[in-house]
């Protein structure tokens, strides 16, 4: 542990403070694109392909962007008041240049109307594109400037870390597996995990921005062409990586913040160790399984995708889950709404994470590939998981004088919120079981009428439960708005 | 039919088993809460759990081991598929696909097919399949609306997908990877006769 001057502490708690008042701004936003894209697709509305498709877009990239963006801040906030020091400028400078980012996806895809989904499939964003060519540009540069900011950041953090833990093999726990003497600094397993998942990061983010000069560079040179296979695995590396790690650095920070409320330690051990190292090579490896109805791809990679998957369920659960449960098991906690958004997020983890093991077996795969089973499972991880543990993170970064459990909007609020949003996740699921594909902006051209009718209905049914969940955003919002306010009156 | 029925059931299969795992997720969240007004010692609870642990680390591993056994006997990959009894030529194109019988020897600029193509029941199919400018997804559905398989139409490569057509009646195909604007409207028919 570091002990920083309150001068400081101060500074790094208003960083923290501004990203999560960005993010309750920019999450809401983004998902109103979701509602509307639902309600096209339920008939109700007259959304044009075009606009359809910017949204699509935008709200993908945006709210990948973002929930990386406030782990990243959140992982920020409490190593650097806890473990090591981080300069509070670098701080501003990633803040400053992911804003940058997302001003500049935001008029890429809402007014250029660039919109080649999310993870922009070469060489679908340059090739005969029905968007105005300067969005393309500003759309990858914008992803360039985002990929900048986070390197940034993640290398800072990293080596910030390896000062202060003597070196990178210490930062990855290896002193643990030592026969018989123990570590000389106990490692917390926040910076455990977070070593674990940035690193990867380093990998992930090269790969994107390599493969976004690829795209500048045939968007300039049109004669140009590169290997679709092979940007197809840079792609799917680059953003399964993202995804992934987004998912980890939020669980990194419940092993701080869960002993909190049940009063008991979470210690790295041995076992932790080997666990998270070898999710260093299955964060590698598990992206293959995206390129499973690519025949042409290397068999041994369609094996090792198959195999990565399913043995990252093993760690993921025995340490993390198990972790979990001794935390929580006859620790008289009291159920306030951040234990509860941190058990509650781990369910939505392992509810998303089982829907993706399924659709990771390549025999069902190809009944399952670009269904809507798949933006079912992703939803599920981060709807349900990491948001949930943002939201844990921002009460507790905003507690007011009063009581957490005592909050009772905030916890009617969080209620109403899941309850909507895994109404909207079972849409999604029945979707992909009825084959119903993904990405669709109309059901009107499928040409078989029984799937038109049950796409549309699922559609118009999730649009009900889209509204809960926002009912329940907006009074977590303003409960938490509200406890920034008290306490903001209680400092002064 | 049996094939049919087989698909349905797969289908069916993941629906029943993601629900199984999604009440025990559910139930292991209600028995934390539930029990959690106890008070234990940290170092008790971790002898319980310790315990409990390591039967699950193997009863998972078993599990594993034997879902990675059976399902990587039916992959759909050309090495493991049999002597094709007929041959499609498969090109995606915005907004469109091309069939036609046999292998082509031009280009996929230069091929021309239609998007409605008639082929036998109960014979293999082989289906050569590519694409002449973005990444498509060819997806053969029946009547009813059930994904049958599927395999990409990625440019500069042919993706080769086999399939028995045990019904008679019409199939479609979905596009199942975006590809630009008209995207949901980019189908073909296949009528097996």
């Amino acid at each position: 542990m570091i002990q920083l001057e309150p001068v400081n502490l101060k500074k790094q708690r208003r960083l923290a403070v501004t990203w999560g008042i960005t993010f309750l701004i920019l999450f809401p936003l983004l998902a109103i694109l979701g509602l509307i894209m639902r309600l096209g697709q339920g008939e109700l509305i007259k959304l044009s392909l075009t606009n359809f498709y910017a949204f699509m877009t935008l709200h993908g990239l945006g709210m990948a962007g973002l929930l990386f963006s406030m782990a990243f801040a959140a992982i920020w906030y409490l190593i650097g008041t806890r473990f090591a020091e981080l300069n509070i400028r670098i701080g501003y400078f990633i803040f400053f240049t992911i804003l940058i980012g997302l001003t500049g996806l935001t008029i890429g895809t809402l007014i250029g109307k660039f919109g080649p989904g999310w993870y922009m499939l070469y060489p679908l964003p340059v090739k005969n594109p029905t968007w105005v060519s300067w969005s393309i540009e500003t759309s990858i540069i914008s992803i360039v400037i985002l990929g900048i900011g986070w390197l940034t950041g993640i290398l800072h953090v990293l080596f910030s870390l390896s000062k202060e833990y003597r070196g990178f093999k210490n930062l990855l726990g290896w002193q643990y597996l030592r026969k018989k003497r123990g570590p000389k600094k106990e490692l917390p397993p926040v910076v455990l995990i977070t070593t674990i998942s940035l690193i990867p990061g380093i990998m992930g983010f090269m790969a994107g921005i390599t493969l976004m000069a690829m795209y500048l560079l045939q968007s300039f040179k049109s004669v140009l062409s590169f290997d679709p296979l092979l940007l197809k695995n840079m792609t799917f590396f680059f953003i399964h990586t993202l995804v992934n790690i987004t998912l980890y650095l939020s669980v990194g920070w419940v092993h701080v913040l869960l002993p909190e409320f049940t009063g008991r330690v979470w210690r790295t051990s041995k076992v932790q160790v080997c666990a998270w190292n070898a999710t260093f090579f299955l964060i590698l490896f598990a992206y293959f399984h995206h390129l499973y109805m690519d025949f042409v791809q290397p068999l041994a990679m369609q094996y090792a995708g198959q195999i990565a998957y399913y043995l990252s369920s093993i760690p993921a659960t025995t340490i993390v889950m198990f972790g979990v449960v001794v935390q929580l098991y006859h620790s008289k906690i009291k159920w306030g709404v951040i234990p509860l958004m941190f058990l509650l997020g781990m369910a939505g983890w392992a509810i998303g994470g089982f829907a993706a093991l399924v659709d990771s077996t390549i025999a069902v795969n190809k009944i399952l590939h670009n269904t809507l089973w798949v933006p079912a499972h992703f939803h599920t991880y981060t709807l349900m998981g990491i948001v949930l543990f943002i939201l844990g993170f921002l009460f507790y970064l905003f507690p007011a004088k009063n009581n957490q459990q005592e909050d009772k909007v905030a916890n009617a609020g969080f209620w109403i919120f899941v309850t909507g949003s895994y109404g909207f996740l079972l849409m999604f699921y029945l979707g992909g079981l009825s084959s119903i594909p993904r990405s669709y902006a109309r059901y009107t051209g499928m040409g078989i009428e029984s799937m038109h009718a049950r796409a549309v209905g699922l559609s118009q049914v999730s649009i009900a439960f889209i509204i809960l969940l926002f009912i329940g955003l907006f009074i977590m919002t303003f409960s938490l708005l509200a406890k920034l306010q008290r306490q903001r009156g209680d400092v002064n | 039919m049996s094939q049919f029925i087989a698909f349905m059931m797969l289908q069916g299969f993941v629906g029943y088993i993601s629900l199984a795992a999604t009440l025990i997720i559910v139930l292991v969240v209600i028995f934390l809460i539930a029990t959690s007004a106890k008070n234990d010692d940290e170092s008790s609870v971790e002898h319980k759990v310790s315990k409990i642990r390591g039967r699950y680390v193997f009863g998972l591993s078993v599990i594993l081991a034997i879902s990675l056994f059976i399902s990587l006997r039916f992959l759909p990959y050309p090495r493991f598929q049999g002597k094709a009894d007929e041959v499609v030529t498969v090109v995606g194109i915005q907004w469109d696909w091309e069939m036609a019988h046999g292998i082509s020897n031009k280009t996929p600029h230069e091929f021309f097919g239609r998007n409605e193509i008639t082929l036998p029941v109960n014979k293999r199919i082989k289906f050569i399949v590519t694409s002449d400018d973005v990444t498509h997804n060819f997806g053969i559905y029946n009547s009813k609306g059930v994904l049958l398989t599927q395999t990409q139409a990625m440019p500069q490569y042919n993706n080769e997908l086999q399939y028995i057509f045990s019904q008679k009646g019409k199939y479609t195909i979905l596009c199942l990877e975006y590809c630009g604007l008209v995207h949901p409207f980019m189908t073909g028919t296949i009528d097996v006769q």
